[in-house]
């Protein structure tokens, strides 16, 4: 009989909400520290047995594991398991582990380590960032020979349809490899709100709780794990008597997430009668068909970069014209806005030859495109193309003023002329600016004048204005999406874009928590792109207020002296002017100041 | 000994899953199969997958395949079908 695991409740930030009663499926297992000793050269021959010994018994385990996988997780899953069972039979990676040992006189986790990290730097330098990203399966392969080495025994070693995926940080191609209709829920130690693996989840309406910091390696998988986003927390080993109080709660929660909002569906208005427009960002082709259930008024964000992970720089004019097409149809009517590659920080590392110091500040998003003409214009001329099919914009990303607008809008009239010599169909593609960086801001009015619309990205322009890096959880204490200056800018963009008389479209993740769509609305926009997922939460707040209110509550905090005053004006005003929709527990809660 | 181009046509290249497949369909022969990338490089078992990981053969990578051994015939047909079926992938929808 295996002794009950005592509780362990671990917070971290809930980044894409619900409730999930599952096991833990570890993902990716890091390095662990590993000493070396000597070995004494009449021991060497003991040490190798005590290697093959491992080796045998992880590759069985996990054997097991990939034959309970085939059926629970779906085959996909179960082949890659099955990739990390021929690892651990490999004559070859074996071999070389046990000649490490001999001609080392060292002990097997050494030469695991050794053998293991030489494996990951030749994998490190492969030029493909999908192919590089899997040398995480050697990681994961070297973590079961040094865990067979311990005489530690992973028990219940089971997968099953309620996996919960438990990492340190999850790729976001990682993410893309998943089968999601078996994961459950996302649990990593390391990512924030605006990390890209969070607004993934969110974009799958995967329920994800992430920055647990050192969770990851607490867990075993298989291991009983509780995933409360709403509460930011997660529970391993929960005690009967918490599972019991959650097992009450979830019963509700798996409806929700079952709900199909049918009626719910294009444009509503608020109690004031202002037309409003929830649009979607998307990314990944598996979050496609969230935006015909949910119902989005077409796309407001499509993520070009996606198209990158797979093949680089190198994508084809061909299967980029391929992707926009598709994104045209399935925005139908209401069209789709396609961001120009976003390329810089999290997204690139790879693309550059060495990291930048400051990537966040370096040759990224339009500069990058401005700098690498080719990549431009062969996704501008695909674009051209697959708006001959269905209704495409494009916004280009971080443009500080008219100059990088003009750039490329010369590009593309050289494009469309090319297509029109060759005989190819094209289609009008209207233009748009990101407005996402202070001097955008700045020059807002002068912008507007020669776009066709703009885009506000709200995670880009908190960090900019306030220049904090939102990946940085040590100033995560600065990065106050309600500070009085951002909601300036904001304020600002949408004043010229109304003056100029082109549409402003909101798509940062602010517009997908209901507490700050309502000052958003309050600062004048009605056209908010967001994750699919979120709209049935932020449709139901908008129809339920009046714009009046909204914009008497934003005039209040464009007069605050700091976020502080804005955070706390926001939580005692939306709940005195809506109780039904913000009660306390609801709203972000006002930080004590600095 | 018989020696045949290959084209790697998967998306995703020849990562974990796909070298995975490829190597559990060469076990069952009894050939000695190498692979290399056509504009050279190291010699890979096909039998063992880190060689071929290590290939590090993405998507339009060209290959060549010599097989050598009593059942080569019906190895290289195998191994042929399976490339040109880019390895059973699902496409991913773009």
């Amino acid at each position: 009989m295996k002794q009950q695991a005592p509780e362990i409740r671990c917070k971290g930030l809930g980044v894409s909400e619900g409730i999930v009663i599952g096991q833990v499926l570890r993902m990716v297992d890091g390095a662990s520290q590993v000493s070396r000793w000597s070995v004494n050269e009449n021991d060497l021959e003991n040490e190798r047995q005590r290697f093959r010994q491992a080796a045998l018994i992880a590759s069985e385990r996990l054997r097991t594991l990939r034959d309970q996988a085939g059926g629970r997780l779906g085959k996909d899953h179960a082949y890659i398991l099955d990739a990390h069972v021929l690892l651990l039979e490999d004559e070859k990676l074996l071999g070389d582990i046990a000649e490490y040992i001999t001609a080392e006189r060292v002990n097997a986790e050494w030469a695991i380590k050794v053998i293991g990290d030489r494996l990951t730097t030749l994998y490190s330098e492969i030029k493909d960032d999908y192919l590089r990203e899997r040398g995480s399966d050697i990681e994961d392969v070297m973590q079961r020979l040094l865990t067979a080495l311990s005489g530690a025994r992973p028990e219940d070693l089971r997968l099953a349809e309620d996996a919960v995926i438990v990492s340190r940080d999850l790729l976001p191609s990682a993410l893309a490899e998943l089968d999601l209709e078996h994961a459950q829920a996302l649990a990593t130690d390391s990512g924030g709100w605006t990390s890209h693996t969070a607004i993934l989840a969110r974009g799958i309406g995967l329920p994800a709780v992430v920055g647990l910091r050192d969770f990851y390696r607490r867990t075993k998988t298989g291991d009983r794990i509780i995933v409360d986003s709403n509460r930011s927390e997660v529970i391993l080993h929960p005690s009967t008597q918490t599972l019991a109080e959650y097992q009450k709660q979830t019963g509700q929660t798996s409806a929700r997430r079952k709900a199909v909002p049918v009626a719910e569906r294009g444009a509503f208005c608020t109690q004031d009668g202002v037309e409003i427009r929830l649009r979607a960002n998307v990314e990944l082709p598996a979050e496609f068909d969230t935006v015909e259930k949910y119902g989005a008024c077409g796309i407001g964000l499509y993520r070009s970069e996606f198209l990158l992970a797979r093949n680089g720089l190198t994508v084809s004019e061909e299967e980029q014209r391929i992707a926009y097409e598709a994104v045209a149809r399935l925005a139908g009517e209401a069209g789709a806005i396609i961001r120009l590659f976003d390329l810089g920080g999290e997204n690139t590392r790879s693309h550059f030859r060495e990291p930048e110091k400051n990537p966040a500040l370096g040759l990224r998003a339009i500069r990058f495109g401005l700098r690498n003409d080719s990549v431009m214009r062969r996704q501008l001329r695909a674009i051209l193309l697959a708006g001959a099919t269905g209704k495409l914009k494009i916004v280009l990303p971080m443009v500080t003023d008219v100059s990088e607008v003009r750039r490329v809008k010369a590009m593309i009239a050289e494009e469309i002329d090319k297509l029109k010599n060759d005989g190819q169909p094209y289609g009008d593609v209207p233009i748009g600016a990101m407005i996402e960086v202070p001097a955008a801001v700045m020059m807002a009015e002068k912008i507007a004048a020669c776009v066709d619309f703009f885009e506000l990205g709200t995670n880009d322009l908190v960090q900019y204005t306030l220049a904090v890096d939102r990946g940085n959880d040590e100033v995560a204490d600065w990065f106050r999406t309600l500070h009085p200056a951002v909601l300036e800018g904001i304020s600002r963009s949408l004043n010229a874009a109304q003056h100029a008389g082109i549409p402003a479209i909101v798509c940062g993740e602010m517009a997908s928590t209901p507490a700050y769509a309502v000052l958003l609305i309050g600062l004048g926009a009605t056209d908010l792109s967001m994750t699919p997922s979120a709209m049935p939460r932020v449709r139901r707040t908008l129809a339920a207020i009046d714009s009046a209110s909204a914009r008497s509550i934003v005039e209040e905090c464009l007069a605050c002296e700091s976020a502080d005053e804005v955070e706390y004006l926001v939580h005692s005003r939306l709940g005195s002017c809506w109780p039904q929709l913000f009660p306390a527990s609801s709203l972000p809660k006002p930080r004590p100041s600095q | 000994m018989i020696e045949r181009k290959l084209l790697v046509k998967a998306r995703l290249g020849l990562h974990a899953r796909a070298a995975a497949k490829l190597v559990r369909l060469t076990a069952t022969f009894r050939s000695k199969i190498i692979l290399r990338r056509l504009e050279g490089g190291p010699n890979a078992d096909a039998k063992s997958i880190l060689s071929v990981l290590m290939l590090a053969a993405t998507a339009g990578t060209e290959l060549e395949a010599s097989v050598d051994g009593v059942d080569e015939q019906a190895a290289m047909l195998a191994i042929e079908k399976l490339f040109a079926e880019s390895f059973g992938e699902r496409e991913v929808e773009a």
